[in-house]
Formats: C-alpha cells, structure tokens, sequence
C-alpha cells in the first residue's frame, strides 16, 4: 500500500496530488460504525516494539513512567497509556538525534537561567543516563520493576533532587527530561504512539484535533461533551500512528 | 566566489508582517523591490490546514514554525559578569522565520500604545518629578507622537480587520470599549469576538470592583470581512490552535491573509526564499549602503544591489544586522557609549490561576488567541504611581487562548509535581480554572543590551547576538503590585483558592514569557541615545531603513504588532512621499 | 419545459420545485401506514420522504437523517420553520411541529440504524479527485479550507460542530451548497459555509458533493 508520510507530504510541497492522509481509500466496507459519536476503537494494548530502548532500559523505564502517572480511578497511568512506547519512538527519532537543538561547542555549565547547556543528544542523554542507573540498580541488588511503589518513588526522587552524576548528566537533568516527555507522551496526539486511544485527552475532557467551537462558546458552564478526536484517525476512527513528524512545517 | 546580480531600486531584508506590507506599497508605487527571505514559502493551503496543523507537540513543544535554532541560536547572560551561554532551544522567546514571519503564528491580540508611551521620559518627570526613576532606567521619548501614528493605526487595523469595541472616539468615551485608550478616528472594522465564559465571569468581577472591563481587540476575525486591499478573511471558530499555530481558515489576519496575494501578484516585487542575509554593503565612505550580500538554501553566495535598504526582520535580527554590517556605534555599557544594542527591553509577565469547584465548566480549549476580557486600569501611567516607587504596569485579563494539555493543566501551589497527587489535581483543576495574564511593561537600563557574542557562531560562520538581560527593580515591583489587585479580582469571581505568581528575578530563557523583544536600535530625535530618526531611517547611513520592534526605546504594557504596524504605514509614508523623491536624510542630525 | 423557460427561472425556485415534486411522489409512492413506524408519532410523516429509518432517498435529493447529530437535526427544523434556510415543503412540515416534536424527531433519526450504503457513483476520476483534495486539503487559489477540517475525517461529521456528510446524496449536498450560494440558507454559523460557498464554482461543487456522496455511512 502507498502509505504517503507527512514527511513526504511536506517534501511534495506544491505538487498538486500529494495529500495529507495517511490511509487508502479502502473499496471495503468498514467494519465499525463511523461516527463521530462512537468511542475510538479501543484494543487491546499490543506490546510496544521496542527500537531505541534495550530490554533493560525497558524494565526501568516502564516502571518508572508508570510512578510518574499511575493508574487509578480517574483513568491509565503512563504505562497503558503507552508512554514507553512514546519515549522510544521520539528518542529513537530525529528528536532524539538532536532535532531543534543548537550543537556547537563549547560547552560550558551555566546558570539555572541559561538553560540546558550539556553536549548530549535527547538520545545520548538517556542512553548515558540509564546505563549509570541500571548499574547502580545492580549494584544495589533489586531491579526497579521489582521494587515497591514506595521503594521506586524514593529513588526517582533522589534522581530528581539529587546532584548525582549519571556518566555526566546530572541527574536532575535526566529526571527533568524524563518528566517532561512522560508528560508529553500522556497528552500528545496518539499518532506518535502514546495517549493510547486518548485515554488522557478523555480523562480531563480536551477534544482533540477537530475543533470548531464557533456555536459552543456560547454555552457558558455548560460541560462539552464529545469524543475525542486525534488528527490521525481516518472515518472508521482508527488512528494511523506517525511518530516521524518532523518538527518543522 | 560571489555572484553580483543586477541592481534593483529596493532590497527589503525579511519577508514577514513588516517586509510584506512594505514590499506591497512600493511595488505599487513602481519601484522593482527583492524581497530576501530566510526561510520557506508557506500558504493557508496546504501547509496551514487541520487536523494536521492542531498538533501541540510538534507545534508548541518542538515549535515547528520557529526560526532553525540549529543554525543560528542566540546567546545570553544575566549580567555582564557572566559568560554568555547559547540558548539551545527556544522557550522565552520565540524567532518566527519564513513568508510572513511571526505574524503567522501570532495570538492576534491588537492593542495600540497609548499617548503617554510616546513621550515617556517627558510626562514621567513632568507627573512624578525628575527623582522619581532608578538612575540606571533610560526610558526615552520616541521623536515621534500618539496622534501622528493614529491615522496609521487605523490603516493597519482595517487591514488586518481586527475585531474590537472603541472606546474613545475623537474624545468621545464609548460605553463597552476601553475608556483608558487615546482616541481613535472610528471604530474598530469588525465587531468584538464572542465572549469566553472566564471572560464573561472576569467582566462581572471587574465591574464590581469599579473597574473598566472591555473585550481584547482580536485579528481572529469575529465575522467575514474584504479588506482595503480586497483580499477576504472568515470568521474564527475558537479552535484552541492559535499562539504558535497557523489558521487554516482564512480568519486570522496574516500576511497570507491580509495581503500577500496582491504583493505576490505584482510583477515589480521578486522573492527569494531560503536567503540568509549576511551582511548590508557599504561603500567606502561607509554613509550610503550599496546593498546586501546573501547566501542561498544550496550556500552559493550573491551580492544584491540596491539603492534602498530596508531591514524588516524580527527584532533581535535587525539588531545584529546592523551590528554585523557596522552601521552605527556598538554600545557598550561600561562606558555607556555607542547606541546600537541599547535600551533592549521585554515584557514583564505574571499570572494569576483561579481555582474552582468541579462543577464549574470552563471549557479552556475553546478559544481564539485574542478571545479575551481586560482592563487597563493598571497598565501605563493610567493609576497614579505616587509613593509606588516604580512606573508602568500591566493589563490584566482572563486572557484564555487554549487547553492544549502537554503545556496546560493547571494545579493549585503545593500540588506534587508527579505521581498520584499530581494526576489528581490535574483531573480536578483542568477544566474548572481560570487563568489572568497580566502583561507588564518593560524600562529600559543601562545594563540590559544586545550585542555580538565572542565566542558562538551560526552555521554560516557570523557571531551570534548576545543578549544581557535581567528585570530591572522598577518591574519587578510593577508586577507585584498589579499582582495583588488581579488576586482580588479573582476573588471577587467567587473562586475557591486564588493563587498570583508574581514576575520574580532572575530572568530565566527556560520559561515563555511572549516574543515581545524589543529596542537596540532604537528610534528618537538625538542621534547620540538612538539609532534610527522618526523616520526609522538610520543616522549614519540614510539609504538603511529599520522597521521592527528594535525601534523601540523601552516596552509598554501591551503586544507590540499594532504598534509596528502603524510605524510600518507611518515609515513607509515618509519613504515614498519624502525619501524616494529626495533620497538624503531626512532630520539634520 | 423548453430551456428557455428553464434558463428563465431562478435556480432556487427551480431546487424547491424539484424537492417538492419529489416529496409529493415519495408520499405517493411509499404511503407509509402508521403501524408499520417504529418511531414517534411526530416522524411518520418524515419517513414518508426520509425513509422508515431515515435512509433518505438519495437520487430524489432527499437527505439521509439516520445517524445525524441530533442538535444539527433540531436546528435545521428550527430554521426551516423560521425561513432561515429557505425551502417551501420543509417549511410546512417543520411549522408543524411543536417544540418537544422536534426534540423527538432529532433524537430518533440521530439513533436510527440504518443500513451501511455506499452510494453507487457515476463521478470521472478527476472529479473525485478535485473533490478529496477540496475535502482534505482545501484551495489556496480560492481561498476555502479543507472541508474535512470541519466536517471531520472523511466527512463523517463531528458532533457540535458539523454535519456529516459522507454517504450524502450528491443531489442534496449540491442543492444545499448552492443554496449557501445564494444565500436562500442564511442558518450557517459565522457565516461559516456561506463564505466557503461563496468562493466555490459550480464544478468545485459538484466535485465536493460527488466526492463526500462516495465515501461509506451508515452501520454494517
């Protein structure tokens, strides 16, 4: 099938044909009812096919994210969410490689106001990072995902108080980008593999990718009730993942 | 080995707001004008269309349609004292680039100075008495007055079509606008934009405080409209998508939207994208520009002459194009000599969340970028600021542009920042808060400047900009004072916890605050404390032009575009009908 | 009727004559006896033209209602009894119904199950395609903005905010784009679809209506 990425999308800037839809028309007859009132087909959580992470890095980082947002009553935690899966695509990635980041040395430790200031990629940080913390984890006898929820809050707190330097990346730093991407991996659009079938969106009531309110507004107080929409699901409400987004038009 | 090309009457040097508008008027007047443009040719259609567009991580968390840091980044310190390191990746301020510049990822909020901001040095000591400011704050006048720039005010706004209620016509105050706003000729081109919910809340609390509330005047256009130039807008939808977003329905006033199409259609004007400008060319005499050398997207290099110059780049980049030309004495705070980075000035941004009960619906995701309720009460010289110990202020307003998640979900003081404490406050707040901007304005000082930085270089081998900046005592004190009345005005809407976080030093890159950056070739009537006449002509070389918010002598307490876009009309006004027809300077110096 | 008679007369009138022959001949035709409804009373005379389960009739221009939102359904009721959107036979019926009728009728036909259809077409290749890219990217040229932008992916609607328009009649989505035209359906918020229509050609709109009428609804 000729699946045209946005990446090729945004190439093919001014040739007519090219468009932005990630799926064929199909001759079939779906097999869901395509309405925008009907939930996002929801499956199973298929495991996550790992690129950027080794099985280790694995096992830390899904416990981890899982103790950064958990599940409970409200709805999933990080982990269902697929927020793993987010962080490997992303790291994995051109954002991993340093997309968006100005590179030139040299490289000096700044003020808490000039910002990050390390040499490392997004995907350097964090394979540096892990190796010293699955290390020290060995060391101490218990693998992470072993741990008590307690036990594992403590440690990621030392990681985000702490000075602690993780093969040169402090380790405020690590937890500090860990933190922010879990997030983003929570509440971006599922087409980059986390906030699977926009769990999150659901969870606080954010509609999504479609969004024309023009009639809405005036409902002052009035609770807006709609499913929520990702800005890659076709008329059949299955959502094509593009992790590869570039961060650029 | 460089290509000379044939010369060309006008080289305007960045095709955004400003590089469009000035473009379109002298292409219409006859002259053959190049406009040079770092970055990409981008349309409504295709690139600006949803759902695509409605992306938050690539669009404000990776800021897709921002300047390519990778290549050219920005370098800052605190204070002189300090290295200077480069800002990796873009949080405080944002750099647009490409056709049409920032404008086309602009919020639309549209305020114009008031009368007071024009001549600040003067009525600030003719109020408060010469004594009254920190010796280091070099506010200035501006060599050029409110009621000069208000027929250009209005020719901007009709172009835009903006959307707001006057409120103070040829003196008259109108019941429903502004009662603070210096006069205006006639109303605004298009009625307010619908009113919010927190806006509509906002309202009642202000009003039964004594305040003057009034609806944020929008370029998301409240209905339909055919500008002056013909070309056709449609009314907002509230998407939610607007502050670092581009409008895929034709309603907020871009320059795609407002007038590139009769610009591109006029066969007087070139543009030529993917040029990174290095330098203007002197001659040797180093008074007259001879033109511009440039480097194109394959890195082969031209020089393009030309009998004008014009840099309308954004802000900090007309600054360095000056500083990397060598037009004009660098400053240089130690000796306070020099006027070419001086008086680089900000925005001074606070904020106030009101909290309440779940029963509450706020519905922040539906929004424009300008879909707003304020006051001014506490902006500018609009309260008396006797025995305050500070000058200027800030507008205050429920200001809600989005409930875009990644970066909005707020949660009460005190709320763990992770785990199962944060996801319930996160869950409980989301769409029962309500969230001021208080928007304050910005002195200048001797010590916050821009120049070239040592060390750091852009991808084409130039220094990078330097930026020394931190808030100066005299904000930080306006912030904590409008801070405190805007908490009242919170709970005076019936919250359950009102919580203000007032603007605190040290200014920090890593935290937005607006791309509202302003001075270092400042505009004035001496050429000793500025860099550019009334006219944004420079003094030292006549044929360079610089319009931007770098022409800006201090920040006042509201967004700059409508500002610069009325000194756009009001520039262009003095080049076409004095300038192109005696080419020479202007103002004696 | 000779074409010159036919060139002389508004297109409008031309649209409300057509729609009310039809309906005339669907209520003929079908004569649809009370026991055989399986909604409110107030829906029987709909399903005479709209169908027992809302299918519509398409090659008649009669819209399908089945699986509508029922607040766009309401609205439009509204709006036909008031003569903001203009049409003779809607009209009549729709002053007709009292408040809660109209409640009833919207909330009936948006959770009718009718058939999945796909709508046989007879479009050329190029006017599908213009029509998709009109849908999914919109028209720099004339300035309007992918349609899908509004109306969801692949024009299956999106609630509170636009219809849907997928497995619509082609005659029904180009009599209602037309009438958007020429400002006879004045009901549109912001003035949102009459400025989209107002830049449209004739065959951009037969090209949307033909494109949206050949992508599938309705439940399997």
């Amino acid at each position: 099938m000729n699946k045209v990425t946005r990446r090729s999308f945004v190439a093919g800037i001014g040739a007519a044909s090219v468009l932005p839809a990630a799926s064929a028309l199909s001759e079939e007859p779906p097999a869901s009812p395509p309405s925008s009132h009907t939930p996002a087909v929801t499956q199973a959580a298929p495991p996550a096919i790992y690129l950027f992470f080794n099985a280790g890095e694995v096992a830390f980082i899904e416990a981890a994210c899982e103790r950064l947002i958990p599940a409970d009553e409200h709805g999933p935690g990080a982990l269902a969410a697929g927020v793993p899966n987010y962080l490997d695509k992303q790291l994995g990635g051109a954002w991993g490689a340093g997309e968006r980041l100005y590179r030139s040395g040299p490289w000096t430790a700044g003020s808490a106001s000039q910002g990050y200031q390390l040499p490392f990629t997004p995907g350097e940080l964090f394979h540096q990072a892990l190796r010293a913390i699955i290390h020290d984890l060995d060391s101490r006898g218990t693998p992470f995902s072993k741990m008590t929820a307690d036990a594992q809050d403590a440690y990621l707190k030392s990681l985000e108080g702490g000075d602690t330097d993780l093969n040169g990346v402090p380790s405020g730093v690590f937890f500090g980008m860990l933190l922010q991407m879990t997030v983003e991996g929570f509440f971006s659009d599922p087409v980059y593999g986390g906030n699977r079938d926009m769990v999150a969106w659901r969870m606080i009531g954010f509609p999504g990718a479609y969004a024309d309110y023009y009639e809405s507004i005036d409902r002052h107080g009035v609770k807006f009730e709609r499913e929520p929409m990702s800005l890659g699901e076709d008329g059949e409400r299955h959502i094509h993942p593009d992790p590869n987004i570039p961060a650029h038009l | 080995m460089v290509q000379r090309l044939k010369e060309v009457d006008v080289v305007v040097i960045g095709v955004g707001m400003v590089g469009s508008i000035v473009a379109k008027e002298l292409a219409a007047a006859g002259y053959k004008v190049v406009g040079l443009e770092r970055g990409e040719a981008r349309f409504t259609v295709p690139q600006f269309q949803s759902p695509a567009i409605h992306d938050e991580l690539r669009f404000d968390i990776r800021k897709a349609l921002m300047q390519d840091n990778t290549r050219e980044a920005v370098t800052f310190r605190n204070q002189s004292a300090e290295k200077a390191l480069p800002i990796r990746r873009w949080e405080s301020f944002l750099p647009g680039t490409g056709l049409g510049g920032s404008m086309v990822h602009w919020n639309g909020q549209t305020y114009r100075f008031q009368a007071n901001d024009f001549e600040l040095a003067t009525r600030t000591r003719e109020r408060y008495g010469s004594n009254f400011l920190d010796p280091d704050v070099t506010i200035q006048d501006w060599g050029v007055t409110y009621s000069e720039l208000e027929p250009h005010y209005d020719r901007f706004e009709y172009l835009l079509g903006t959307s707001g209620k006057a409120g103070n016509i040829k003196g008259q105050i109108v019941p429903g606008g502004d009662p603070f706003e210096s006069p205006r000729s006639r109303e605004y081109p298009t009625p307010p934009q619908k009113e919010h919910y927190s806006g509509a809340m906002f309202r009642k609390a202000a009003s039964s405080l004594g305040y003057h509330p009034f609806p944020q005047p929008s370029s998301n256009l409240s209905q339909p409209y055919t500008n002056p130039e013909g070309v056709k807008l449609n009314a907002c939808v509230f998407c939610g998508f607007c502050e670092r977003y581009a409008c895929e329905h034709f309603a907020k006033s871009v320059p795609q939207t407002i007038i590139l199409p009769v610009l591109l259609a006029n066969p007087n004007f070139e543009l030529r994208t993917g040029c990174q400008v290095q330098r203007i060319n002197l001659d040797s005499t180093r008074k007259k520009a001879t033109g511009v050398t440039y480097i194109d997207a394959a890195g082969k290099e031209f020089e393009q002459p030309a009998s004008l110059v014009i840099t309308s780049s954004f802000a900090l980049n007309n600054v360095r194009m000056l500083l990397l030309s060598r037009i004009g004495a660098p400053y240089d705070p130690a000796t306070a000599k020099g006027v070419v980075g001086r008086n680089y000035a900000y925005q001074t941004m606070s904020s106030v969340a009101s909290f309440f009960d779940e029963d509450v619906f706020i519905n922040p995701f539906m929004a424009s970028g300008a879909s707003g309720t304020l006051i001014n009460d506490f902006a500018g010289d609009n309260f008396d600021h006797s025995g305050l110990g500070f000058i200027g202020g800030s507008f205050i307003g429920a200001v809600n542009t989005n409930g875009r998640p990644i970066q909005y979900h707020p949660v009460p003081p005190g709320t763990p920042s992770w785990g199962k404490g944060w996801k319930d406050a996160v869950v409980k707040h989301y769409n029962h808060t309500v969230m001021f901007s208080l928007h304050g304005s910005s002195v200048s000082t001797r010590q916050n400047y821009l120049d070239l930085d040592p060390t750091y270089k852009d991808a084409w081998g130039q220094p990078l900009l330097r930026m020394t900046f931190d808030f100066p005592q005299n904000d930080l004190k306006m912030a904590a004072y409008v801070t405190a009345k805007a908490v009242e005005i919170g709970k005076a809407m019936g919250a359950k916890q009102v919580a203000g976080s007032p603007r605190k030093a040290p200014y920090t890159t890593t935290q937005y605050q607006t791309t509202h950056n302003t001075g270092g070739t400042v505009m004035g009537s001496d050429p000793s404390t500025s860099v550019v006449n009334r006219y944004l002509q420079s003094w030292d070389v006549p044929n360079v032009f610089v319009i931007g918010a770098s022409v800006y002598p201090q920040n006042a307490s509201w967004n700059p575009t409508d500002t610069l876009g009325a000194l756009t009309y009001w520039a262009i006004d003095a080049i076409k009908n004095k300038y192109l027809k005696n080419p020479g300077r202007l103002v004696s110096a | 009727m000779t074409r010159r008679a036919l060139s002389s007369t508004p297109r409008r009138v031309e649209a409300a004559r057509a729609l009310t022959l039809a309906g005339l001949m669907m209520l003929a035709a079908h004569g649809i006896a009370r026991a055989e409804t399986t909604g409110p009373a107030s829906a029987t005379v709909c399903e005479g033209c709209h169908g027992l389960h809302g299918e519509g009739n398409a090659p008649a221009g009669i819209p399908r209602l089945a699986g509508q939102s029922a607040e766009y359904l309401s609205k439009q009721l509204e709006d036909y009894a008031s003569g903001d959107r203009a049409n003779p036979v809607m009209q009549n019926f729709a002053k007709a119904l009292s408040h809660a009728d109209i409640e009833a009728v919207a909330t009936y036909f948006s959770t009718a199950d009718a058939p999945r259809t796909v709508i046989p077409s007879t479009a050329s290749v190029p006017q599908l395609a213009l029509g998709r890219r009109l849908a999914r990217q919109g028209s720099e040229a004339k300035r309007v903005q992918a349609c899908d932008s509004c109306h969801g992916p692949d024009g299956i609607g999106v609630l509170h905010a636009a219809p849907y328009l997928a497995g619509q009649s082609v005659q029904y989505l180009t009599s209602a784009l037309t009438s958007f035209q020429l400002r006879t359906r004045k009901n549109d918020p912001g003035k949102l679809m009459t400025s989209v229509a107002g830049q449209l050609s004739a065959s951009d709109i037969a090209a949307a209506a033909a494109y949206f009428s050949s992508l599938p609804t309705g439940t399997p």
